[in-house]
């Protein structure tokens, strides 16, 4: 006959097996226990809940945004201010937001290429203007590195889907903060 | 499609080395490395090129160039995310004996002197064909960069450690960049783009002992291992291993000198790592001194890496200031001896020391170096002083004995010569008194790994077995060994690269087709 103590013992290891694997599950889907968003391109870009469905990726109390552009955002999260978004999304929203949807970029949305700097320069200006528009930046201006051209290719450190990186830290002490 | 892919591979490998095992067995025949590589041939190659160019450096990129321009088709690949290694990131001094410049400021010079140099810092361990053909072919590879590859240098010649004489040339932007920018420009210009992301995991070495291409990992994420997918390339003519060295390695290089542990920094980029030279041990290269790898003297601990320190304690300091222990105020060591003296040095006497120069010396640094001394006043490596006494207050350094220094080193300007530790005078030397002063921390990094694989002055690598060049493969760079022996002298790499690169292009095309 089993005791009391056993049987919570079992349950309690049964509880346990199962929680890792929920765990070894969020993992390997992405290392968030969030579920992996939809990439859906017919989404409206303040509709959160299209791709993200019930998670939660908006403060308690935020105002409903799901008929909100780039520009309605700005009503409360000013540039400079202490509630700017920069650094606080991933860029395709940014991107989005501005009316910039993935089809600009990604011409077949069934199977997405990689983008080439090139692309990214189409629209932002060439390596000289990017670099300009950053260039009292200290202790170094990011876009104008002594390492050449390829040392500024947009995807180094600015990820669209990921979070974005200061690749320049890998060897300077550098503290960019990057969008 | 990856785990598909490793199946087959592993029951390949079964049936090879069983098949083989079997043959051992029967016929009593030797065990030769090469039949147990076989195992590693792939039934089919996902793409084909004459010659296959591993690494993106000098070395790399300079065997790519030669090989295309012969008309081969050739692909270079790349691990890391940036093409150009260590080569994109290093400080652009180039070594040339007997060039225009140094006719022009009157300095005698010749590929003798310079060998001789090489050869005295290399403690006559420098395997001297090697050496000897990078010394003569030294003003032939600069003249080279600038009329073909079209690289622009600065108007003056320096001097790093060890040299006889000032003869280096600098890129007119103090950077390798200047280099691999216009190598990269130039391949561009003939169809060649180089293929980042994708690192080299295998040498593939046949059983007629001849390497047959490569199996590499695409979309391979540094550092991740595992990242990317398996892909085998087949190299018709030859594979070029120009992969740098393993400066940054931290097992690999304190299995050689376990002294270079993590808490050593290293000016490298993260990818100098070994595993394409341990990949070329496997499959039968020879091993040349490993063991020697070298700590850049002229580092500072208020900056990572290489940071721009060097520019300052070589240039302003170590040709026209001083470098004391700050401990004693005194001098220890020639602040042109080669690199190795001098960190061995700085160590030695505890790690204290500082490089310092007045306001002649910084005008100097300010006229060849332009924002790069700005850029170090205003990161806080360099500082500049009121007087002497606030300088040495700073370091905690002991007043007395450092204005004897000075004073000695005055004497030794006005004379012509440093008797004290046999420095050469520049022609321009003045008089140390001008305030204000400028210093700034010395603290020595892993800079430059002198040994690799051995190779014939054909670039070719040769056989641990019978010294006989492997049929397929050429290594050219840093991931070579014998050229510096002991200690490589500053800017003699970037000969030592271009120089094997360009022969091991060439040679690789001439190769005779396999399949
Ligand atoms: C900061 C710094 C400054 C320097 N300054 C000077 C100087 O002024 N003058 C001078 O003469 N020398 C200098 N040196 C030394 C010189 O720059 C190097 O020795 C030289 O760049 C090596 O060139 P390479 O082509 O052999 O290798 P690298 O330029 O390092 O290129 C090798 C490439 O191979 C890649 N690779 C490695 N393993 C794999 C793999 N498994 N698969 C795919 N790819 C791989 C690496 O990522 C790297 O990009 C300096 C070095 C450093 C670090």
């Amino acid at each position: 006959m089993k005791t009391d103590k056993q049987t919570d013992r079992q349950t309690a290891l049964r509880i346990f097996f199962l929680m890792a694997l929920v765990l070894v599950f969020a993992a390997t889907s992405g290392g968030s226990l969030l579920a992996a968003p939809k990439k859906l391109a017919t989404a409206k870009a303040g509709d959160c809940a299209a791709c993200h469905g019930a998670d939660k990726v908006l403060p308690d109390g935020h105002a409903p945004t799901a008929a909100m552009n780039g520009e309605a955002c700005l009503g409360c999260h000013q540039k400079g201010s202490p509630l700017a978004l920069y650094t606080k999304m991933p860029l395709s929203h940014f991107h989005q937001l501005k009316g910039i949807t993935c089809q600009a970029c990604h011409t077949d949305l069934n199977a997405p290429q990689e983008l080439s700097t090139e692309q990214c320069l189409a629209c932002h200006g060439s390596f000289e203007t990017v670099a300009a528009r950053t260039a009292n930046v200290k202790p170094q201006n990011p876009h104008s590195s002594p390492h050449g051209n390829t040392y500024t290719a947009c995807d180094l450190c600015h990820h669209q889907h990921a979070k974005s990186e200061n690749f320049c830290a890998q060897c300077h002490n550098f503290k960019f903060v990057v969008p | 499609m990856k785990e598909k892919e490793k199946a087959v591979s592993r029951r390949d490998f079964l049936k090879v080395t069983g098949g083989t095992a079997a043959g051992i067995a029967v016929t009593g025949m030797a065990w030769r490395p090469g039949e147990a590589e076989a195992a590693a041939m792939p039934k089919k190659w996902n793409e084909t090129f004459d010659v296959v160019v591993v690494g993106s450096g000098f070395a790399g990129l300079a065997a790519a160039y030669e090989a295309k321009k012969a008309g081969a088709s050739v692909v270079v690949l790349e691990k890391m995310r940036t093409p150009g290694g260590n080569s994109i990131i290093n400080g652009g001094v180039v070594s040339a004996a007997g060039s225009p410049l140094e006719a022009r400021d009157g300095i005698k010079d010749s590929p003798e002197l310079l060998l001789k140099d090489m050869l005295a810092a290399g403690l006559n361990l420098n395997h001297l064909e090697l050496a000897r053909l990078v010394a003569y072919e030294s003003n032939n590879t600069v003249q080279w960069t600038i009329n073909e590859l079209g690289v622009k240098y600065k108007d003056s010649l320096s001097q790093e450690g060890g040299h006889s004489v000032p003869r280096m040339y600098s890129t007119y932007n103090q950077s390798g960049s200047a280099i691999v920018t216009q190598q990269l420009e130039k391949l561009k210009e003939i169809g060649l783009i180089p293929r980042t992301q994708v690192l080299l995991k295998r040498l593939l070495r046949d059983t007629d002992g001849r390497v047959k291409g490569v199996e590499v990992r695409e979309k391979y994420v540094f550092p991740r291992e595992n990242s990317g997918r398996t892909k085998f390339i087949k190299a018709k003519k030859a594979v070029v291993l120009a992969t740098g060295g393993f400066g940054n390695d931290v097992p690999f290089r304190t299995i050689q000198d376990p002294r270079l542990t993590a808490d050593l920094e290293s000016t490298n980029q993260p990818g100098a790592t070994g595993e394409a030279l341990r990949e070329a041990f496997r499959i039968g290269c020879t091993p040349v001194q490993l063991s020697w790898i070298q700590l850049g003297p002229w580092g500072s601990p208020d900056e990572k890496g290489m940071g721009l320190n060097p520019f300052f304690a070589q240039l302003c300091c170590a040709m026209y200031g001083l470098w004391v222990d700050t401990q004693t105020g005194k001098r220890f060591v020639n602040e042109l001896a080669d690199r190795k003296i001098r960190a061995d040095a700085i160590i030695r006497v505890g790690n204290k020391c500082i490089a310092f120069t007045d306001a002649n010396g910084f005008a100097i640094g300010q006229k060849m170096l332009g924002d790069i001394m700005a850029k170090l006043m205003e990161r806080g490596v360099v500082k500049r002083y009121d007087s002497l006494a606030a300088m040495a207050e700073a370091y905690d350094c002991p007043i007395a004995p450092l204005r004897e220094t000075i004073a000695n080193f005055n004497k030794a300007v006005a004379a012509g010569k440093d008797e004290e530790w046999g420095r050469y005078l520049q022609k321009n030397q003045r008089a140390l008194d001008t305030a204000p002063y400028y210093a700034s921390r010395l603290m020595p990094k892993v800079h430059h790994t002198m040994g690799g694989v051995n190779i014939n002055v054909e670039a070719q690598a040769l056989n641990v077995e019978d010294d006989k060049p492997i049929p397929g493969l050429y290594c050219a760079g840093e991931v070579t060994g014998g050229v510096h022996g002991a200690v490589r002298l500053g800017s003699c790499a970037v000969l030592d690269c271009l120089t094997f690169g360009r022969i091991a292009g060439r040679n690789a095309v001439r190769e005779k087709a396999w399949g």
